[in-house]
């Protein structure tokens, strides 16, 4: 399902829940929630895509989708905001939603980085494809 | 020619990797008290599975998406994630009792302690996760998974009277002595011992991996419609050589040795080291598939990268949850719980579990937006609504019935 | 404000009357072009009795089978109804916990039987 200008979309249906995709085929988040605003004559529109425990906590609801933002909370750097990816970087909406720029440089999957570093890395043999 | 290769590779993989500890257990298991009587149950099952199987493939190849990946997006989060933590919990129960499988076999062939080999294991399976190629790990041990197929070949040595075992399959009766909840109890686990959730995980993240297309649709369906139920034959044999040799002697399979005890008398030792040569093949390759599926399910759900065909370093959280399952399913049976015990509990928890994998399934498998014209037809929406009804009368009745007659005794 | 904060809120018309929840907030591709894709913008709510957390899609697309699940899901959510985001008081559209209140009755709103989404 490709999308045009005018088309119609459920935010629910069609966005939330969806895997997000890099150019090279990457895996990069699922849209956790959407960030709205309202334009000039009231209406709300998406400017983003919101992922990470603070954006998942509040859609779990409860108590458990409050102790996943609190633990979204706690890992977040001083004064972060909720990791965002922009609007603009979103080039189509299909089974998954693709964005324009490669995961490295969006800078928005910090628990991964830290994995990857202080775990992953260590063991032997992890640079490797093993196909 | 070589595409012909390489589909006879695939489909000789897919039966001979479809035997896992739960279907060398059960089947061993139901044929030593029950005969055949049980032979529907499996048949059913084996039906399940390929329908389920060949719904996921044709999701995959069309959508690019996994299963998981399509349970959170239909269920939604929270719903997405009670599925996720039970069907997580079972999938590394089920590694649990691969591991223990593997442990098993390897006794079989040394006579050295099981639980010696229970960490050797563990380290092994985890090994060929972090390094060998998924192309090889799937053909190796589906291929030495075909030693197996001695069962069939005990079986026809023993000249049973066929009439009678058809009989046997075609009319179950329920022989004397067993009740009936524990006919229907045997009847659960047999049906998910064939329907287990992780080998639709292992199979659809593999086709998303392999990048499949519409085209490879045929050649996943020709993998599933043939390669399963010679799979499921196989089980069979092993029921219908238990029924043959143990039933009559009133032995009762409580541990892996009794379930190639039939293949011994029938064929002798050299059939015997075949037999325990495709337990440690089957045991090891299905090891490997829930322990990769355990990372799939948590990573599909949260969107992380997963995967063998990106660098570890690339799917840095799906590796960990791999490590961690595993560490999880080692420290399980050096717990020394039986593990024959812990492959029944994982069967019948399986198909508790079932409805919530299957149901996502069948609706995305309908849904135009994503499979375009390659939908269900009206033949595997019947068949995908019967056997909705069915996973579901399962899984209800499943936790009632072991309590009930205390897992089967 | 965000996605979450509209969906699931409880909808109240003109009268006080309860129409629902909010599932799902239909929206055109019209916003302000954002890279290569216009915005989606709000244009409706989808409003269902029940607090189901899915309509697994079947509300969308008329002849989706299999016959057993779309028959039960219409039956879950037979009160599905479409309310044009202008008859919205939009004074507290924000993220408080207050229903949502519009500015007609129940009657006058559209029911959504088995619409398709276009494309």
């Amino acid at each position: 399902m490709t999308v045009a200008a005018g088309r119609v979309i459920d935010l629910h249906l069609h966005l939330l829940d969806r895997q997000v995709v890099d150019p090279d085929g990457r895996m990069v988040c699922k849209v956790d929630d959407l960030e709205l605003e309202l334009d000039e004559r009231g209406r709300p529109y998406v400017t983003a895509i919101l992922l990470g425990p603070r954006a998942l906590g509040p859609r779990l609801g409860g108590r458990l989708g409050r102790w996943v933002a609190a633990i979204g909370e706690r890992l977040a750097e001083r004064d972060r905001p909720v990791s965002r990816i922009d609007f603009s970087l979103v080039t189509d909406i299909g089974s998954a939603i693709a964005v324009s720029r490669p995961r490295g440089r969006l800078d928005v999957i910090p628990l991964e980085d830290w994995v990857e570093e202080h775990v992953i890395a260590r063991i032997p043999g992890s640079r490797h494809e093993s196909e | 020619m070589k595409q012909l290769l390489s589909v006879a590779l695939g489909v000789l993989t897919a039966i001979g990797g479809f035997v896992d500890i739960g279907d060398l257990v059960t089947s061993g298991l139901v044929g030593s008290r029950f005969g055949l009587s049980l032979a529907w149950a499996t048949l059913v099952g084996v039906v399940g599975i390929c329908l389920f199987a060949e719904m996921s493939g044709r999701v995959a190849a069309v959508s690019g998406r996994a299963t998981f990946d399509l349970v959170r997006e239909r269920l939604g989060p929270r719903a997405g994630l009670a599925n996720l933590a039970a069907s997580f919990l079972i999938t590394v129960l089920t590694f649990a009792a691969e591991v223990g499988g593997i442990a098993l076999a390897l006794e079989l062939a040394s006579s050295v302690n099981y639980l010696l080999w229970v960490p050797a294991a563990g380290l092994a399976v985890w090994l060929v996760i972090w390094r060998v190629r998924f192309s090889v790990l799937e053909n190796v041990f589906g291929l030495l998974g075909l030693a197996l197929v001695v069962f069939a070949v005990a079986l026809w040595k023993l000249s049973p009277s066929w009439s009678d075992l058809a009989h046997q399959v075609l009319a179950p009766h329920n022989p004397s002595g067993e009740g009936l909840p524990t006919y229907f109890y045997y009847a659960i686990a047999l049906f998910g011992a064939a329907m287990t959730p992780y080998e639709v995980f292992f199979f659809s993240s593999g086709g998303v991996e392999e990048h499949w297309t519409k085209r490879d649709i045929r050649t996943s369906r020709l993998n599933v419609f043939v390669g399963f139920p010679l799979g499921g034959l196989l089980s069979l044999s092993i029921a219908a050589t238990a029924a043959l040799v143990l039933l009559p002697r009133n032995i009762e399979v409580d541990a892996l040795a009794q379930v190639g005890l039939p293949v011994a008398v029938a064929a002798g030792k050299l059939a015997l080291a075949a037999a325990i040569l495709g337990f440690v093949a089957a045991t090891f390759g299905a090891a490997l598939e829930t322990g990769l599926s355990s990372g799939y399910a948590v990573a599909q759900y949260f969107g992380w990268q997963w995967g063998k065909l990106v660098r570890p370093r690339e799917a840095a959280r799906f590796h960990l949850v791999v490590l961690a399952s595993t560490i999880a399913a080692v420290a399980t049976i050096l717990t020394t719980i039986d593990p024959i015990k812990v492959t029944e509990y994982s069967v019948v928890f399986s198909a508790v579990a079932l409805p919530l994998t299957y149901l996502p399934i069948l609706v995305i498998s309908n849904d135009r937006d994503y499979m375009g014209d390659k939908v269900n037809g009206r033949v595997s929406n019947l068949l995908g609504s019967v056997f909705l009804v069915l996973v579901v009368v399962a899984a209800v009745a499943a936790i009632p019935l072991m309590l009930a007659t205390k897992a089967g005794q | 404000m965000r996605a979450s904060d509209l969906l699931g809120r409880e909808v109240l018309d003109r009268d006080g009357i309860r129409l629902g929840v909010v599932t799902d907030l239909r929206c055109v591709l019209d916003g302000p072009l954002r890279g290569g894709l216009c915005a989606p913008r709000v244009e409706a709510l989808l409003v269902s009795r029940h607090r189901t957390g899915s309509l697994l899609g079947y509300d969308r697309n008329e002849q989706q089978g299999p016959w057993l699940l779309r028959v039960l899901v219409r039956l879950l959510h037979r009160r599905l109804t479409v309310v044009p985001w202008t008859v919205v008081e939009t004074s507290q559209a924000g993220p408080l916990a207050r229903p949502l209140a519009l500015r007609v009755a129940a009657a006058d709103l559209p029911a959504a039987e088995g619409r398709r989404t276009p494309g």
